[in-house]
């Protein structure tokens, strides 16, 4: 179960990552300040190719060639800074100090092997001695989860859900005692309301074996179930950062709003909601200078075209855009974004 | 007009260590999709509903009852004669990414199917490129920046544009959009949600909309009509905006109430409804994954009992079949039907 010290805090300072491509190197992740506090819950909400997977992956130092970690330190509580990791220590960390549960969890399982083979494989892998043990461990975790445990772990990936799956790829994330936990889209591709049941899950395991979590996601309502802190990637940048409830009464960068007032709700006037004019930029078209969100943004001004935003930190939120530098400016933008036309 | 009545289907699994079994995927299902109207079927995977959309999209046959398009039934009619009926349904896939051939341009993948409407109602074949051009405006793209481009050139939200010009390239009267939107950007979704409704007012076309995300119907018109589905059964049925604001079967509210709450601008409904988990949630009898092989196929009782938080003994023995309550606008398929305020509440703002 749980070790005696503390979750780990994670501190993210100047992290680009590049890939190669025809067109020269091009970041996907560029110069991310994060931290993740001991013991909370951060949710990572973006769209396609603003970089948020490429980020979870740096926080495992796991960025697969033609892309690399181009400059900046992941310091993780315990581990030190992953980014200088390599070899064997690397290997080791994963797992044992960070879980990783992937994209897609439904499908990464092998499909030769029962769960419980896997969880020996792991086992094996990092070196464990006592398997009954790590075994027991497995069981329990998934029985906490709300599912036979013992046999779970005699079954074939064809033969559990989706909802189960993703509850064996939290064990697998788990069994090692890691503290750190990443969750690379948990709920894609389950229901409504198995992905209730897995948030819920994942907010009671967070507490009960203290870890510190992040949570990456394209749907700002899992990160409003789940997290304590909320970060917005856009073009590979953090735009916006602070309290999730705050973040999400109040949002202060323009793409922020943007993206609240094009999600679907239950309730309100539909007249209200619309969706963003043109389209998430690719690793292709990421502008070099000024602020990513320009092309798309209803407060774009000319200093936006080539001074990048300054990151405006009031209390514990912050947000990276030329138009919210004071009041006046936040004034200034519940106007603009409420009269927008759709595109 | 297209409508169904009884629409049964069931799909028998071989092989595996159980051997064959029978998996009902649709239990008699009656439906009417209303000319420029909007229907939305709603469920989680597995409960039916894109069966249901594919039979009525021709794609596939049932076991039983009868799928009647213009006052004629389906039945009556040769495989050959069925055709021209069915080619006013359109089906538009949720996968924009593998629904275009990657070795075509966008001019190609249009001018095929307008070539031969063109053949069908005598036009000249320069017709097809005009057309071309005026579909893909009505879908909101520039014609002279998509037309020569390959499907990869294209974001997901202009494919799945490109998807819906396609299929207007008939002239349908039914679109069928299964989970149209669960793959596009969420910054554009409502964007694509827009566009069908501005097809149905523009051009009269029904859209058909099938989607687990509830919230995501009203955006095709407030007007449309919502079929909730549990394993093959239509449990509520009634204008969306009824069984939103007012669901009165437990497993809309289930449904309504799974859906995250965006704390800090809303606040929870007071009385959120969850299912009690798949009795022992154990791979063989897990509802999600497998909606046939439960206990309650055989006892005859109501389908969501054994999930049902409400359930009585008259649950476990007795079926509920769709039938109105009353003076409620909706159906529903429960004996202990009982609304509840399960939607989260906007926090009024500051």
């Amino acid at each position: 179960m749980a070790s005696e010290q503390g979750p780990p805090g994670v501190r993210i300072r100047g992290l680009t990552v590049v890939y190669r491509t025809p067109a020269g190197e091009l970041p996907a992740v560029s110069g991310v300040d994060l931290d993740l506090a001991p013991g909370t819950i951060t949710g990572v909400v973006g769209e396609s190719g603003s970089g948020k997977s490429t980020l979870a992956l740096s926080l495992l130092n796991a960025v697969q060639p033609p892309g690399r970690i181009a400059a900046g330190s992941v310091e993780i509580d315990g581990l030190g800074d992953v980014v200088a990791l390599g070899g064997e220590g690397l290997r080791r960390a994963r797992g044992r100090h960070v879980g990783y549960v992937f994209q897609a969890a439904q499908n990464s399982l092998n499909p030769l092997k029962t769960v419980g083979k896997q969880v020996l494989d792991l086992g094996r892998s990092h070196g464990v001695e006592d398997m009954r043990g790590l075994l027991a461990d497995a069981r329990g975790l998934l029985g906490r989860m709300g599912l036979d445990g013992a046999r779970v772990l005699d079954s074939y990936q064809h033969e559990l859900s989706g909802g189960m799956r993703q509850r064996v790829g939290i064990m697998l994330a788990l069994v090692l005692n890691a503290r750190l936990v990443v969750l690379d889209e948990p709920t894609t591709a389950l229901d409504m309301i198995t992905q209730a049941t897995i948030l819920r899950i994942v907010r009671e395991v967070h507490a009960e074996r203290g870890l510190t979590t992040l949570v990456i996601t394209h749907d700002l309502g899992v990160v409003a179930e789940v997290a304590d802190r909320l970060a917005v990637m856009y073009g590979g940048r953090v735009v916006e950062h602070g309290p999730t409830r705050d973040v999400l009464a109040g949002p202060r960068h323009p793409y922020t709003r943007g993206l609240l007032g094009a999600i679907p709700r239950l309730v309100g006037d539909i007249g209200e909601a619309r969706a963003l004019p043109g389209r998430p930029p690719t690793l292709a078209d990421v502008p070099a200078d000024g602020c990513v969100f320009r092309d798309r943004c209803p407060l774009r001004m000319d200093v936006c075209e080539t001074g990048s935003p300054p990151v405006v930190t009031r209390g514990s939120r912050s947000a990276a855009c030329h138009a919210v530098r004071d009041d006046e400016g936040d004034r200034r933008a519940v106007a603009a974004t409420t009269g927008e036309d759709q595109a | 007009m297209i409508g169904g009545t009884g629409i049964t289907k069931t799909f028998r699994q071989r092989g595996g260590v159980l051997g064959a079994r029978e998996v009902p995927a649709l239990r008699g299902v009656d439906f009417a999709i209303p000319k420029g109207g909007a229907v939305s079927f709603i469920g989680e995977s597995g409960c039916g509903k894109t069966t249901l959309g594919r039979i009525i999209a021709g794609l596939e046959t049932c076991d039983a009852g009868e799928i009647v398009i213009d006052g004629v039934a389906m039945s009556s009619l040769s495989h050959r004669r069925r055709q021209p009926y069915f080619r006013r349904v359109q089906l538009v896939h949720q996968d924009p990414y593998s629904a275009l051939n990657p070795t075509r341009t966008i001019h190609q993948a249009l001018a095929a199917p307008l070539a031969l409407r063109a053949r069908q109602t005598g036009r000249p074949r320069a017709w097809a490129d005009e057309r071309a051009g005026e579909l893909l405006g009505m879908v909101g793209l520039d014609p002279g920046y998509v037309l020569p481009r390959y499907p990869h050139q294209l974001s997901g939200g202009m494919r799945q544009r490109v998807v819906i010009a396609r299929a207007l390239t008939v002239d349908p009267e039914v679109l069928v959009a299964d989970e149209a939107v669960s793959m596009i950007d969420v910054s554009l979704r409502l964007g694509i949600l827009a566009l069908l409704k501005d097809l149905r007012e523009r051009l009269g076309v029904s859209v058909l909309f099938i989607t687990h995300d509830v919230a995501t119907a009203r955006y095709i018109g407030t007007d449309g009509e919502l079929y909730v589905i549990y394993r093959g059964q239509v449990v509520e049925r009634g204008p969306v905006e009824t069984v939103i604001s007012a669901p009165v079967h437990p497993y809309t509210q289930a449904l309504l109430s799974a859906i995250p709450v965006l704390h800090g601008l809303e606040s929870p409904g007071e009385q959120r409804v969850v299912p009690v988990e798949a009795s022992g949630d154990h791979p063989s009898d897990d509802t999600s994954g497998h909606p046939g092989g439960h206990p309650s196929d055989h006892a005859g009782g109501c389908l969501f009992a054994p999930r049902c938080p409400f359930r009585t003994e008259r649950c476990e023995r007795e079926r509920p079949v769709l039938g109105h309550d009353g003076d409620t606008p909706q159906r529903h398929a429960c004996f202990h039907p009982e609304r509840r305020s399960v939607v989260a509440v906007p926090v009024s703002r500051r």
